[in-house]
């Protein structure tokens, strides 16, 4: 494979460009992440009520002008703690992306730059983390850690790092023999700045594509293991701690668990929507 | 054939010996004594020497492992304080149940996901398309567990057209009571499968042997069963190889919400009665799974498509 000439002069700040760009699936996955980030911020300016407080006066109302979303049965008004739980949730993405993002960038870039023991070490602990499936890993890491939101990122970041250890450590391969990296050491640069300056900022669009599938896998992940108990406790607004608690309800106030239930899906389509408008940004810079 | 297989088989080795050191090094991760934590409330000074033996918990950290595998290749994986019986039966016993559930959930994605596949691939581009894979992507953010229950209360409790619970009492009650499991699993495979199997199928709509079909005046009709679906199942295995793991995860999930008696739902409870080497060895028997699929998978794929010699 022969480098694009194009491929050494295009600067890192434009590859990573988020909010430029014409594609407009993008732009509707950002708004929407942002919105729903501000919201959850900014939430006691916005929303009168409390999350936690018990209003049992006003238990399990359906839907209405008052409650958009209804109240559950201690009278929580359920738009509220959806609110409120994008806290939780968006924050289990971002950091469960963040950890295993940076470890997997850093042992991908090892492996694959220095090649040798290096590389067989670190490639033979991908190959053995990658043959567990990763919600039965997690699962068993918290069961033995005990539960809690600390011990899921911790869980979280043991398991996930080798998927991106794995498109880093396959994107740097390809670029080690470029002419650039070539002219870099040539020039008599040394390993450290020839593999953060000049091979990472280019290896890493791929990584940054998968992350925003693995972010909607981990709000997915951090609300699973909540529901069984593993992850957030109550009386923490979470979104599968509220489908959880409404679950014997389903049948007299659906509403407790539709809700939160379509929270998780509407994040999950936001950030695909920014993964596909990553992904073919990726490829047209490839294209050159 | 069979020399493809050894050569496969010693590949797997260096990673199921990775596997099991990861899976011994899980109970290391209990914090403080580990002993203390399994036994829980019932722990007594007696109790507590008798783990610490069963575990070889006073070794060195390697010769603990070595006693681990030692024990595990003679079919010991410890007792298990909640059941009293040995941990090996307990988990073993679950198995059957798990397997039926991943095939059934893998039949049901493919019946859900061929029609789609079809329709997206023959309109490709138009609104049909479109209208599809936007359905399959807010699909793919559906947590299981989560349309588990909706469809439980939906299409069980609600419309009383299907069980919700157990595993019933064999054959066609069986089967009835594996539908709903089934299909909260396939509406979060199908996604994947429909993306894969329109791509495969627009590819081979394009190739040379289905021009000429069309040349030759072949029905439509015989044409997509014939050539096209036909084609399209070396994809299907793959990519099925490549998500048995998110298979798995499916079916831990569902078989907790559906109280099906399989490894996943032990899995799941073990958490609650501290079985540690309960769970140790569900881990490592579904990793097990994960290798054994993939290698079966590749067996298949060389079948469906005698162009792929394992010969080489």
């Amino acid at each position: 494979m022969s480098a694009a000439p194009s491929d050494m002069l295009v600067p890192v700040r434009r590859r990573l460009r988020l909010v430029a760009g014409t594609d407009w699936s993008m732009r509707i996955g950002l708004a929407g992440i942002a919105l729903l980030a501000l919201a959850a911020a900014f939430a006691p300016l916005i929303l009168s009520g409390d999350p936690i407080k018990l209003n049992l006066a006003e238990g399990l109302q359906p839907p209405s002008l008052a409650h958009w979303f209804g109240t559950d049965q201690l009278g929580r008004d359920v738009l509220t703690r959806v609110i409120y739980g994008a806290r939780v949730d968006l924050q289990i993405g971002a950091i469960g992306v963040a950890i295993p993002l940076a470890i997997g960038l850093v042992l991908g870039l090892l492996a694959a730059y220095f090649g040798g023991w290096v590389d067989a070490l670190i490639g033979r602990l991908i190959d053995v983390v990658i043959a567990f499936p990763f919600l039965v890993l997690v699962i068993a890491i918290v069961a033995m850690l005990g539960p809690g939101l600390i011990n899921l990122y911790i869980a979280i970041s043991l398991v996930s790092w080798v998927l991106y250890a794995r498109i880093v450590r396959g994107e740097v391969l390809a670029l080690r023999s470029r002419e650039y990296v070539l002219a870099a050491r040539s020039l008599g640069f040394g390993d450290a700045r020839i593999m953060f300056r000049h091979v990472l900022p280019n290896a890493i669009a791929p990584a940054f594509v998968f992350a925003m599938s693995d972010f909607a896998l981990d709000v997915q992940l951090g609300a699973t293991l909540t529901f069984f108990g593993l992850g957030v406790q109550a009386p923490t607004p979470e979104w599968g701690l509220m489908i959880a608690e409404g679950r014997n309800l389903m049948f007299t106030a659906p509403w407790i668990v539709i809700f939160p239930g379509l929270a998780i899906i509407v994040v999950s389509f936001l950030v695909s929507l920014i993964g596909d408008g990553l992904a073919d940004r990726v490829r047209g810079i490839d294209r050159g | 054939m069979t020399r493809y297989l050894v050569g496969r088989i010693l590949q797997i080795v260096p990673v199921i010996v990775g596997i099991s050191i990861i899976v011994f090094l899980l109970v290391r991760l209990i914090p403080g004594d580990p002993a203390t934590a399994m036994l829980g409330s019932r722990a007594t000074a007696e109790l507590i020497a008798r783990v610490h033996d069963q575990f070889g918990l006073d070794l060195p950290l390697w010769r603990q492992y070595l006693s681990y595998v030692g024990h595990a290749l003679q079919g010991d994986f410890g007792i298990s304080f909640f059941y009293q019986t040995g941990v090996w039966e307990v988990t073993i016993e679950r198995l059957p149940t798990t397997l039926l559930l991943m095939g059934s959930s893998i039949l049901l994605s493919i019946v859900l996901a061929t029609p789609f596949a079809v329709i997206a691939a023959v309109r490709r581009g138009g609104a049909s398309d479109q209208a599809i894979r936007l359905a399959f992507t807010a699909a793919l953010g559906m947590p299981a567990f989560w349309s588990g229950i909706v469809l439980a209360v939906l299409l069980g409790a609600r419309l009383r057209l299907l069980p919700t619970s157990g595993l019933g009492e064999g054959g066609l009650d069986t089967v009835r009571h594996l539908i709903l499991p089934s299909l909260t699993i396939a509406l979060a495979l199908s996604p994947i499968l429909v993306r894969t199997l329109r791509s495969s199928l627009i590819e081979v709509i394009g190739s040379d042997y289905v021009m000429t079909g069309t040349a030759m005046g072949l029905r439509r009709s015989t044409l997509l069963v014939s050539y096209l679906l036909r084609n399209s199942l070396r994809p299907v295995v793959s990519i099925i190889s490549i998500n048995v793991g998110y298979l798995i995860g499916g079916t831990v999930i569902v078989e907790q919400i559906f109280s099906l008696p399989g490894m996943g739902s032990l899995l799941i409870g073990s958490i609650g009665t501290r079985d540690y080497a309960i769970i140790q060895l569900a881990t490592l028997l579904f990793a097990l799974l994960v290798i054994v699929v993939n290698l079966v998978a590749d067996l298949l794929y060389s079948l469906l498509d005698p162009r792929i010699s394992l010969a080489r």
